[in-house]
């Protein structure tokens, strides 16, 4: 009964080779027709719908008419109609699944007067495609084969009349059976239908769009964006030096208009000028790249080159460069194709409720704004776009089509509510791709033990391996208070000979950790310990970080140790040992105890708990021994400080904030850190051991040592700074490192000491930044680390909190076994290997510093966030202008260690002006600006000026924001200084600080109770981190020491 | 595109079948002169060849040999060429292995086993085209080539899978429709007694339905009884004639 025939069909595969595929086809001799004047309805099995009798003609209409007539078609007018299986199948094909579905229930729908023949179904309606025959034709030829087969089922009783758009059907079948007539759908209106006026509209208006649409591809085929110039194009632009690779940086303040290609090979700072940098104006000419892409640019011609703008930016996209002239022009390009996309994943916000109904009734497709400036808006199709407005959520983008204007993303997950500190944090961690999730069992495994049951101990064959400081040295640490992670202590003592000798001992981590084991892959990706502005993210398990690697007092522990004999007079170096150890730390101090020991104020003696059981005559005893050895480094340390000095070193500000937070973890406070001569004689007897490892492990392995190097910086970037200078009458010599330091320690103006501190750090954001290398892949000059004027350098002296160092262990390990003639355990990196790595842990680095700061940045928003600008006496506090741009100035607070821009001249126009009493009103006016001052000038013909290092009292409010992070908000409420106690000195801080206690306790009540709410499942995850309160200061000045700080000068607009 | 339309709503399948409609099937017994039973058939494209030898004495280890029934053995092997991409391994892949071992179960449940203690019967099954329900073409191609070796069984086995479509169930399914992801059911059926010599699915199919589909795979194997058994007595036939009696 069936009749099985074939189907070839060609179809390509996902690889792109074409695959012949044969499909069955079965064909039987009846098909239900469904028509009233059926010969046999019981053969045909008519039982569904049937066509209405009382009709002058069957109408079949042509797959092209059902594609674009259908909602003509759809008119209750029209009856007799036949659908041919073979359209049918071209609707669903080419038209998607809507159009289908709408043809589908047009079928079903009883009070339309239309049927469906299967005629590809049916073994005599049944033709298959020829070879060679267009789609298109053949289905015009189905179609017309079953319209005459139809018409001689009902036994020519009823003409047929088959509607097409191809002019050639017409032709070719017109006259080929009699009773069976082929004419355009327009004809056919106009013929059968000339008083159905809505269907003659509705006609019109769909022969008007698709010419329109048609009209539209022929211009710009309908895209957005040019296409992408294919790779090999690409390559062989790049060789011919027609097109420029590099990487694309957005402009965070004109996210919209300005992005820069920095050309490769050239980092963040170390490109030879900037004229290197091509500029990308506009979205356009960007091209579908996204900040990070390594794009391919083709140069524009001279005359369509644009400057950059210079005027303080604000992100609503409205600085429509109010009557400002932009810089010189620089070389202008625009994107032809990106060789590697560097998507991550991106945290983005909902718009709110108001905004998505502007958005249209589409609502499946929503624009969400990323939390970073820099990333365009991405579409997202998702239903639960309501439910997700309060929260900051994590996207992927997917892919950016050149006919979108923007890419089309999808929805991963939520992080958490906007506003809520844990959801904010998370956004930071997301946005820096840093991914902390608890340790696994497996890495678990590979740790010690240390419980009060099962203690850890030295084992005995370790003992024996190791030299044993315990009876000979006495080994202190000194760390900030609280600090449980203690990585590095030191030890003194006289030799018999009468020479002093020196030691560093690190904690022996890589003991634990061995290469290759499940933690150490953890800890290499980690790479580092992410410390936040009030939490820290481990590199190695608390287990080890803060107990059985952590160098303790009155425990035994590994240790590795550099050790010294100096010379007892003028401390030169006669010798030095490198080691694994076992030592007993017998103090751990802090530092404001180390501090007062050496001032010889013995009162904290009783703070001290290793002092506590002792009677008073050994305690004396100890005491001495104890503040001698104090003494005797710092000593020491001063001598080396000195020597580096000579040699140029650096020393350089940055303004770190401590964040104070009270039980509740509420924010009580900000809190400038302060620097003690301790801390310099601790940092001082680091750099010695990690610049002699370095020395020790180049020798021994010159082509595959990780060390640290910090570039030379660019005098251009110094502009700045010797201009700022020159206005307080100071000349600063950049030609060398030593040059610097000389004339930064002269540049000192004695009434006020935060002018030096502000060159100070201007000097280090014109640094570059300091970066681990693999000693194979670069010249040994090159080594040199320009600020702390060494010529070789690494970490050494950090193991628990970084993998460089841990790297750095076991090439020193390799070194010493090496000496020894023994075979070297530790398989060590190759260089290419070890390159790579290093660009990873610098990666990781500047994450972690990227992610510190705006974690800092967000402490400092929520603690002038539920404070009142107008009232809160707190908010107003004394700033040093310390750049000036064409529409406000630069302030930086010393009292809370903020810098940001103040603005002189708001939105509508109106700019700052000051009474004689010195307060300030927005009034219209004009501004000028000069080389180093600002004028402003009312209409009324007021002036006022603002200078360089000029004190002014600003208002300090906070700018919040749905998509981005909050940022603070300055304004200038009067151009003398602010005249409070805090401003006087910082010293008078903690009197302050006290007096400021006893204010926020005594706040209502009512928003103490508020804030408690929140603070209640906050306090509870703090406790779950249990942390290390305050990061160790010496950290904090070894950072600012590598001079790794961030480029600030980006941030303002510049 | 829109995804394909595995049911009209005319109750079309892709290719033209109706629900319960089979694919054409063409089979032939005694393809091969040299081995003791063989077959080869046809179910819409997908083609297999059985073979069988036996029962003989037991190859290889001795230890092998059951005291009380004849050991079947297996084998499931898939040309290369059989599929659309072109496969790496014939044979001894996983696929093919566990399509062995239940080409065994269900040849164990229907030869009379115990009438040869200690010896051996092979089958082995070659699958030349793949388009849907091989397992069903193989047990088929080998009831022939059994039957044709003169091993006794208790019955013909059919197969035939079955699937779930929209709350119709499909009988037959063709490689589009399996390749459409939704539960596929295969059986293996003694039509005379209506015994369930194998039935395996591994989707999730609701409980309400199973029902339903195991009855079109049911009805489907009675179909296909009646085909294999045209074939055999027109075999018979044919070689009774040879024999010139």
């Amino acid at each position: 009964m069936l009749q099985k025939r074939e189907k070839v069909l060609l179809l390509r595969t996902f690889h792109g080779r074409t695959l012949r595929i044969v499909r069955e086809h079965y064909l039987r001799p009846s098909v239900p027709c469904n028509s009233p004047l059926c010969p046999q309805p019981a053969t045909c099995h008519n039982d569904g719908k049937l066509l209405s009798s009382d009709v002058t003609h069957y109408m079949v209409p042509d797959w092209k008419v059902v594609q674009d007539y259908l909602e003509i078609l759809e008119f209750p007018e029209l009856k007799g109609i036949v659908f041919m299986q073979t359209a049918c199948q071209a609707v669903q094909h080419q038209r998607g699944r809507r159009q289908y579905n709408k043809l589908r229930n047009l079928l079903k729908d009883a009070r339309h007067d239309c049927v469906l023949f299967a005629n590809e179904f049916q073994q005599s309606c049944y033709l298959p495609r020829e070879r060679g025959e267009s789609m298109e034709k053949w289905q015009s030829r189905s179609i017309y084969n079953a319209a005459a087969w139809y018409y001689h089922h009902c036994q020519d009783r009823m003409p047929i009349v088959m509607v097409t758009e191809d002019e050639e059907a017409i032709q070719q079948y017109g006259s080929e059976t009699g009773g069976v007539f082929v004419i355009s759908f327009k004809n056919y209106l106009d013929n059968f239908w000339p008083d159905l006026k809505a269907a003659h509209e509705l006609c019109e208006s769909i022969l008007q769009s698709r010419r329109e649409r048609e009209n539209e591809s022929q211009e710009s085929h309908g895209k957005e964006y040019p296409e992408h110039v294919p790779l090999e194009v690409l390559e062989a632009g790049i060789k011919s030096g027609r097109y420029i690779q590099g990487t694309l940086n957005v402009n965070k303040h004109r996210a919209q208009i300005e992005a820069f290609v920095r050309l490769q090979g050239a980092s963040s700072k170390d490109s030879a000028d900037l004229v290197s940098d091509v500029l990308i104006h506009g979205m356009k000419a960007r091209n579908r790249s996204i900040h990070g892409d390594v794009v391919v640019v083709e140069l524009l011609p001279k005359s369509e080159w644009k400057g950059r703008t210079t005027a303080l930016g604000e992100n609503d996209g409205d600085d429509k460069a109010l009557g400002e002239s932009p810089s010189e022009p620089m070389p202008t390009g625009r994107v032809v194709g990106i060789l590697q996309k560097n998507w991550r994943d991106y945290v983005v916000t909902f718009p709110s409720i108001e905004e998505v109904q502007s958005q249209g009734k589409n609502a499946q497709k929503i624009l969400v704004t990323p939390w970073d400036y820099r990333i365009p808006k991405i579409r997202i199709s998702t239903q639960q776009a309501e439910a997700l407005q309060d929260f900051r959520v994590v996207v992927r983008i997917d892919s950016w089509e050149s006919t979108s204007m923007y890419p089309n993303g999808h929805f991963v997950r939520v992080l958490g509510r906007i506003g809520d500190l844990e959801g904010e944090i998370a956004t930071i961690l997301v946005e820096n791709s840093i991914s902390v999730v608890p340790f696994s069992e497996a890495q678990m495994c590979e740790m010690p033990v240390n419980t009060p049951e099962n203690p850890w101990k030295v084992s005995s064959q370790e003992e024996r391996e190791r030299e044993d400081l315990r009876k000979t040295h006495l080994v202190f640490s000194i760390d900030p208070s609280g600090c449980e992670d203690v990585d590095d202590t030191l030890s003194v003592r006289a030799l018999d000979n009468g020479n002093l000798e020196l030691g560093v001992h690190i904690a022996d981590v890589t003991h634990f950790v061995a290469p290759h084991s499940y933690i150490d892959i953890e800890a290499r990706t980690r790479a580092t310990t992410y410390y936040l502005a009030d939490r820290r993210y481990d590199m190695l398990p608390a287990i080890l970080s803060a107990d059985v690697c952590s160098l303790l007092g009155g425990v035994d522990r590994y240790a590795v140790s550099v050790m010294w004999e100096l010379d007892k007079t003028s401390y030169e170096i006669k010798k030095v040992w490198y080691g694994r150890t076992i030592i007993r730390s017998a103090y751990k101090l802090f530092y404001e105890a180390a501090q007062d020991l050496l001032d010889g104020n013995f009162s904290v003696v009783k703070d001290i708990p290793e002092f506590k059981d002792l009677d008073e005559k050994s305690r004396q005893a100890k005491l001495e021994e104890l503040v001698w050895a104090i003494r005797k480094l710092t000593d020491i340390a001063r001598h080396i400080r000195a020597k580096r000095d000579s040699c140029g070193a650096l020393e350089l500000e940055g303004v770190e904030v401590r964040i104070q937070l009270d039980e509740k973890k509420n924010i009580h406070d900000l809190i400038p850190k302060q620097p003690l001569e301790v801390h310099e004689t601790v940092a001082e007897c680091m750099i010695l051991a990690n610049h002699w490892v370095a020395k020790k492990i180049w020798e021994s392995f010159p082509h595959q040592a990780l060390l640290r190097r910090h570039p030379p910086p660019h005098q251009e970037f110094f502009s700045e700074l010797r201009e700022c200078a020159k206005a307080k009458g100071f000349f600063i010599d950049t030609r060398s490192n030593k040059a610097l330091a000389d004339s930064l320690d002269n540049a000192n103006d004695p009434n006020d000491p935060i002018v030096n501190k502000l060159l100070r750090s201007m000097a280090t954001q014109a640094m570059s930044n300091a970066l681990y290398f693999s000693t194979g892949s670069c010249a040994e000059e090159e080594f040199h680390h320009y600020g702390l004027a060494l010529d070789k350098y690494t970490h050494f002296t950090s193991p628990i909190r970084r993998y460089s160092d841990i790297i750095v262990h076991r090439l020193l390990m390799a070194a010493i076994s090496k000496d020894k003639k023994m075979e070297i355990q530790e398989n060590l990196f190759s260089n290419k290997d070890l390159e790579e790595l290093c660009r990873h842990i610098n990666n990781r680095n500047r994450a972690a510093q990227h992610s510190q700061k705006q974690s800092t940045e967000l402490f400092q928003c929520m603690y002038f966030k539920d404070k009142d600008p107008e009232t809160e006496e707190r908010c107003i506090s004394d700033g040093v202008i310390y750049s000036i741009r064409t529409n406000g100035v630069l302030v930086f607070i010393p009292r809370f260690g903020i810098k940001g821009a103040a603005y002189l001249r708001n939105k509508d126009g109106l700019v700052v002006s000051c009474g004689p009493d010195g307060h300030s009103e927005w009034k219209p006016g004009s501004l000028q600006r000069f080389q180093n001052k600002i004028t402003s000038t009312t209409t009324g013909g007021e002036s006022v000026t603002f200078h360089l290092f000029d004190h002014v009292t600003v208002r300090i409010s906070v700018q919040t924001s749905r998509c981005h992070s909050d940022t603070i908000r300055l304004e200038i409420i009067s151009n003398k200084p602010h005249m409070t106690p805090d401003t006087e000195l910082l010293q008078q801080c903690s009197l302050l600080l006290k007096s400021d206690l006893v204010k926020e306790v005594t706040r209502s009540v009512e928003e103490a109770q508020l804030a408690q709410e929140v603070a209640v499942n906050i306090t509870e995850d703090y406790q779950k981190y249990c942390q290390t309160k305050g990061r160790s200061l010496y950290t904090l000045l070894e950072e600012i020491r590598d001079l790794a700080l961030l480029d600030v000068s980006n941030s303002y607009g510049i | 595109m829109a995804g394909l339309e595995l049911l009209s709503d005319q109750g079309y399948r892709v290719d033209g079948r109706r629900a319960g409609e089979l694919r054409k099937i063409q089979a032939r017994m005694g393809v091969f002169a040299q081995a003791d039973g063989s077959a080869y058939i046809e179910q819409g494209n997908t083609k297999a060849l059985a073979v069988v030898y036996g029962p003989h004495e037991i190859r290889g280890s001795r230890a092998r040999a059951l005291p009380d029934r004849a050991l079947v053995n297996c084998q499931y092997s898939s040309a290369t060429f059989s599929t659309g991409e072109r496969k790496r391994r014939p044979h001894g892949d996983r696929k093919s292995c566990e399509m062995g071992l239940q080409l065994r179960q269900t040849f164990e449940a229907a030869i009379l086993t115990q009438l040869h203690p200690r010896s051996q019967i092979d089958i082995y099954v070659q699958v030349l085209q793949a388009d849907g329900g091989t397992y069903a073409a193989c047990v088929n191609a080998a009831t022939l080539a059994v039957l044709d070796a003169g091993i006794p069984m208790r019955d013909f086995v059919c197969a035939c899978s079955a699937g779930f479509v929209d709350g119709t169930a499909l009988a037959d399914l063709s490689h589009v429709e399996e390749a459409a992801g939704g539960p596929q059911l295969a059986l293996a059926l003694l039509p005379a007694s209506g015994q369930i010599a194998l039935l395996e699915m591994d989707a999730r199919l609701h409980e309400d339905h199973l029902e339903q589909v195991l009855e079109a795979a049911a009805r489907a194997s009675r179909d296909v009884h009646t085909v294999l058994d045209r074939v055999v007595r027109q075999h018979v036939q044919e070689a009774s004639v040879l024999l010139g009696d």
